[in-house]
C-alpha cells in the first residue's frame, strides 16, 4: 500500500499536553518568555498541564507564587513592558475578577495611552467550563469580559491542534491575549502533527461542513455541536460546524458565510447566556446575512443562574447535545 | 392610498373593484392605483365592509391618505375621518399583494407586519415575483419559509397571482378610420417618450464590434446554463452581463439626473426593454454586475413572461440606472433609442450579421454587431459616452476577461 511509505508526523496528544509543548517550544525559542502564577513550577498546576517545565526551564522561569492573583498578574504586566513575554497562569477563570485592573485598565490600555511607546506582549491563560463539581466560584466561563474590551485579544481553542498553534500565536503576539481552556478538556485527544505551525489570530474553522444549518460552537460546544450534528444527521439534516476560536479578533466573514449558505443558525457557547458572547455573534450573522436568514438565529448558553453544586443541576445549567439537537431540528422545520 | 414604489408621493386611482358598503374579504382585489410607472391591483388588507369612500376614481391621492374605510359589520363610522396624511410607506415586496393602507388607523388593523415571514423567504418572493399573501407558512408558527416560496414559484400556482391589468385585456382593435384607444402601457409610453424625447438632450455615438468572440462565449456559457438550470441563455443575457460589468467601470453612464445635479447610483441595475403587445416596457436586472449569466437568464426570462402577460410588480420596473434595446432579433442593423428619464443613457443595439471588414489590410469576412449609444448630455458628454462604448466594443471583442 503506498500509505506505508508516506512517514506520518501526525501524532495523537491531548490537549493538556498540546498546551504544555506549545509553552516548551515557545521557551526554548524565546528566553524572554516565562511562566508565572500559583502552583505552576512543582506541582505543574492541578491539572498537571505544565509538568516538567520546570524541571526544564529552572525556577527563574517557572516561577511560584503565593495566593496573589492581582499582585503577580501585576508583576506580569510590569514584566511584559520592560522586555519579557510573560505566560501568566490564571487556574481558574472565576479568578479574573481578581485581576480586571490589571488587565483591563493597565494591560490594554498602555500601549494606547503611551502612544505606542509601550507594549504588553504577555498571556493570561485562564481555564473555563462547568460540570467539574467545582461550584459557583471555580467554574464559570467569563470569555465575554475580556471579548468587551478594546486593547485585549481573547482565544477559545476547542481542539488539542487548535490549542497548540493558537498558544504559540499567543505567545509570539506583541499585544495582550486572554486565553481560555476549558477545564474539562485537558484529557481531550486529538492528531496534532509533530511539525512546527501557528495558527493566525481571526480566522475561524469549519470542523464539519453541512448544507443545512450552521452550528457555531466555541470550546468544549464543538465537542456538544458535533454529538447534536449526529443526532441530526439521523434525520436528514445536515449540519456545518464553525468554531470561531479566537473572540477578537472575530471572523465575521466565515460567520457570515456559512450563515448565508445554509440560512438558519444555533450559536452555541458556555459563557452565560445572557448578554454572552452568544449575543454578539448573533448580531454579525443577522445584521450581515439577514436576507439569507430563513429563521432567527438561535443561542444557546449556560442558564443564568450561579452554577451549582449539585451534580445534576450543574449539568442542567450547561448546554447539551439534545439541546442543540432540539433547536435545530426546530429551526429546520422538523419539530 | 399605499405606497407600490420606494419614491411614490402620489397614486391616481383608476377603478374601484368593491362598491360602497359591499363585503370585502382580505386578499380580494379591490381597486386599481397608477403610479408613475405602472397599474397596480391592490387587494384588500382585511375584512370588512368597504364604507366612506372619499377617493373617486381618477383621483390623485397622495401616499398615506386615508381614501376609504374596512368596518366590521355595525361598526360606526370614526367621527374624525380627516384624510389623515404620514410619511409612512408600506414595504414594496408586499405591493401587488397585501399593499395595507400604511399609516392609516384603521378600525380593523392589518398591516403587513402581520404576515410571518423570514427575511430569506421575503427577498426570494421578491425575486420570484411570488405572492405571498396567498401561501400558508410551513415554519413552526406557521412562518413563510424559503422552501415555501421555491416550491411555490415552481409550482407557479400562488406566483405572481395578481390578475393581468385592464391593459392587457382591451385587446379590441381599432377599425381602419377608428381611433385605438391606449391601454395604460401604451398612455405611459406615449407619454414618456414623449417628455424624454422633448426634454432630455441626447446625442448619439455608434460604433461597430466583432462578435466573434461574443459569439464564442456565448455557444460556450449556453451549454453551461442550460446543463445547469435548464433554460436557455440568449446573446441579450450575455449582453447585460457584460454591460453592466462595464458600467462598474464608468460611473457616470450609471448616474441619473436629478434636478440637484447628478445623482451616482450605488447598484447597477440594467432594464431590458421588452415588446408587449401594447408597447414596450423595461423591467429591471438588479445590480446585473454582480450576477451571472445563468442568473441573468432565469431572471430575464421571468421578467420578460411576466411583462409579456401584463404581471410585473412595481419592483420588477423600480431602480433601473441604464437601459438595453435590442432590435437584432426583428432584423434591424442599426437604429437609435429614446432614453429612460432619469436614467443616463440606453444602448441601442442591432443585429450580428456576417459583414465584409478589413482584418490586417485584407478582407474578411466577420460576423459585426452595431451599437448605438444614447446619451443624457447634462449627465454625461460626448467624452464619456465614447470611453463606455469603447469598453463595451472590447468586451464584446473578448468576454472572457470582463466576467472574471
Amino acid at each position: 500500500m503506498p500509505e506505508t511509505a508516506v512517514q506520518t508526523t501526525v501524532r495523537e496528544l491531548t490537549f493538556g499536553e498540546a498546551i504544555r509543548e506549545a509553552i516548551a517550544e515557545e521557551m526554548r525559542r524565546d528566553a524572554r518568555v516565562c511562566i508565572i502564577g500559583e502552583d505552576v513550577a512543582e506541582a505543574g498546576t492541578p491539572f498537571k498541564v505544565l509538568s516538567g517545565l520546570v524541571e526544564e526551564f529552572g525556577k527563574q522561569r517557572v516561577i511560584d507564587t503565593p495566593i496573589s492573583e492581582p499582585g503577580f498578574t501585576g508583576i506580569g504586566v510590569g514584566a511584559a513592558m520592560t522586555g519579557l513575554r510573560p505566560v501568566v497562569d490564571i487556574m481558574f477563570g472565576d479568578f479574573l475578577t481578581l485581576v480586571m485592573d490589571q488587565m483591563v485598565n493597565q494591560a490594554a490600555k498602555i500601549h494606547y495611552m503611551s502612544g505606542g511607546t509601550w507594549k504588553v506582549p504577555m498571556v493570561f491563560r485562564a481555564t473555563m467550563g462547568a460540570t467539574r463539581r467545582s461550584a459557583a466560584q471555580h467554574s464559570q466561563s467569563l470569555h465575554a469580559w475580556p471579548s468587551h474590551i478594546p486593547g485585549l485579544k481573547v482565544v477559545l481553542p476547542s481542539t488539542p491542534y487548535d490549542a497548540k498553534g493558537l498558544l504559540k500565536t499567543a505567545i509570539r503576539d506583541d499585544n495582550p491575549v486572554v486565553f481560555f481552556e476549558d477545564k474539562m478538556m485537558y484529557r481531550l485527544k486529538g492528531p496534532v502533527p509533530s511539525e512546527e505551525y501557528t495558527i493566525p489570530f481571526g480566522v475561524a474553522d469549519i470542523k464539519r461542513a453541512g448544507t443545512d444549518i450552521t452550528l457555531v460552537a466555541t470550546s468544549s460546544m464543538v465537542q456538544v455541536a458535533f454529538g447534536a450534528a449526529k443526532l441530526l444527521e439521523e434525520i436528514g439534516i445536515s449540519a456545518e460546524i464553525v468554531d470561531p476560536r479566537t473572540m477578537w479578533p472575530l471572523d465575521e466573514k466565515t460567520l457570515i458565510e456559512s450563515a448565508k449558505k445554509t440560512s438558519r443558525v444555533v450559536v452555541i457557547d458556555e459563557g452565560y447566556h445572557r448578554y454572552g458572547v452568544t449575543a454578539e455573534i448573533a448580531s454579525v450573522i443577522a445584521e450581515g446575512a439577514f436576507y439569507n436568514l430563513d429563521g432567527p438565529v438561535k443561542r444557546i448558553g449556560a442558564m443564568h443562574v450561579p452554577i451549582p453544586f449539585s451534580p445534576p443541576l450543574e449539568d442542567a445549567t450547561v448546554p447539551s447535545e439534545q439541546q442543540v439537537f432540539a433547536a435545530a431540528r426546530e429551526l429546520c422545520g422538523k419539530a | 392610498m399605499p405606497a407600490l414604489e420606494m419614491a411614490q408621493e402620489t397614486g391616481k386611482v383608476v377603478s374601484w373593484r368593491k362598491r360602497e358598503g359591499e363585503q370585502v374579504a382580505k386578499g380580494e382585489p379591490l381597486l386599481e392605483v397608477e403610479t408613475d410607472k405602472a397599474v397596480v391591483e391592490v387587494e384588500s388588507p382585511g375584512d370588512g365592509i368597504l364604507s366612506a369612500v372619499s377617493a373617486h376614481e381618477g383621483a390623485v391621492i397622495p401616499v398615506g391618505q386615508t381614501i376609504a374605510w374596512l368596518l366590521a359589520p355595525g361598526e360606526a363610522l370614526p367621527i374624525a375621518t380627516a384624510p389623515a396624511q404620514t410619511g409612512r410607506r408600506t414595504d414594496t415586496v408586499a405591493a401587488g399583494g397585501a399593499v395595507a393602507s400604511a399609516g392609516v388607523s384603521s378600525p380593523t388593523p392589518v398591516s403587513p407586519s402581520e404576515l410571518r415571514i423570514s427575511p430569506k423567504a421575503r427577498r426570494l418572493a421578491r425575486e420570484h415575483g411570488v405572492d405571498v399573501t396567498r401561501l400558508r407558512g410551513s415554519g413552526p408558527g406557521g412562518e413563510i419559509l424559503a422552501e415555501d416560496i421555491l416550491l411555490a414559484s415552481k409550482s407557479g400556482g400562488a406566483a405572481a397571482a395578481s390578475p393581468a391589468t385592464p391593459a392587457a385585456q382591451s385587446k379590441a382593435q381599432a377599425l381602419p378610420g377608428e381611433i385605438e384607444s391606449l391601454g395604460t402601457v401604451g398612455r405611459l409610453m406615449a407619454a414618456r417618450t414623449a417628455q424624454s424625447w422633448t426634454t432630455v438632450p441626447h446625442f448619439f455615438v455608434t460604433r461597430e464590434a466583432d462578435a466573434s468572440g461574443l459569439l464564442e462565449t456565448y455557444e460556450r456559457l449556453a451549454v453551461e446554463v442550460e446543463r445547469a438550470r435548464g433554460i436557455k441563455a440568449t446573446l441579450t443575457d450575455l449582453l447585460i452581463a457584460l454591460v453592466a460589468r462595464v458600467l462598474a467601470k464608468h460611473p457616470r453612464m450609471n448616474a441619473s439626473w436629478a434636478a440637484e445635479g447628478i445623482r451616482h447610483n450605488a447598484e447597477i441595475n440594467v432594464a431590458l426593454a421588452v415588446a408587449v403587445e401594447e408597447g414596450v416596457v423595461a423591467p429591471v436586472l438588479h445590480k446585473a454586475n454582480r450576477s451571472n449569466i445563468g442568473e441573468i437568464a432565469v431572471r430575464r426570462r421571468e421578467l420578460t413572461q411576466r411583462a409579456k402577460a401584463g404581471r410585473l410588480q412595481p419592483a420588477d420596473i423600480a431602480g433601473g440606472t441604464f437601459t438595453i434595446s435590442n432590435l437584432g432579433m426583428y432584423g434591424v442593423d442599426a437604429f437609435t433609442a429614446i432614453i429612460v428619464p432619469p436614467q443616463a443613457g440606453i444602448l441601442a443595439v442591432g443585429r450580428v450579421g456576417d459583414r465584409v471588414v478589413a482584418v490586417d489590410g485584407r478582407a474578411a469576412v466577420r460576423p459585426m454587431i452595431t451599437l448605438t449609444l444614447s446619451t443624457d448630455h447634462r449627465v454625461a458628454d460626448g467624452a464619456h459616452a465614447a470611453l463606455f462604448l469603447n469598453d463595451v466594443v472590447e468586451a464584446i471583442r473578448e468576454p472572457k476577461k470582463w466576467l472574471e
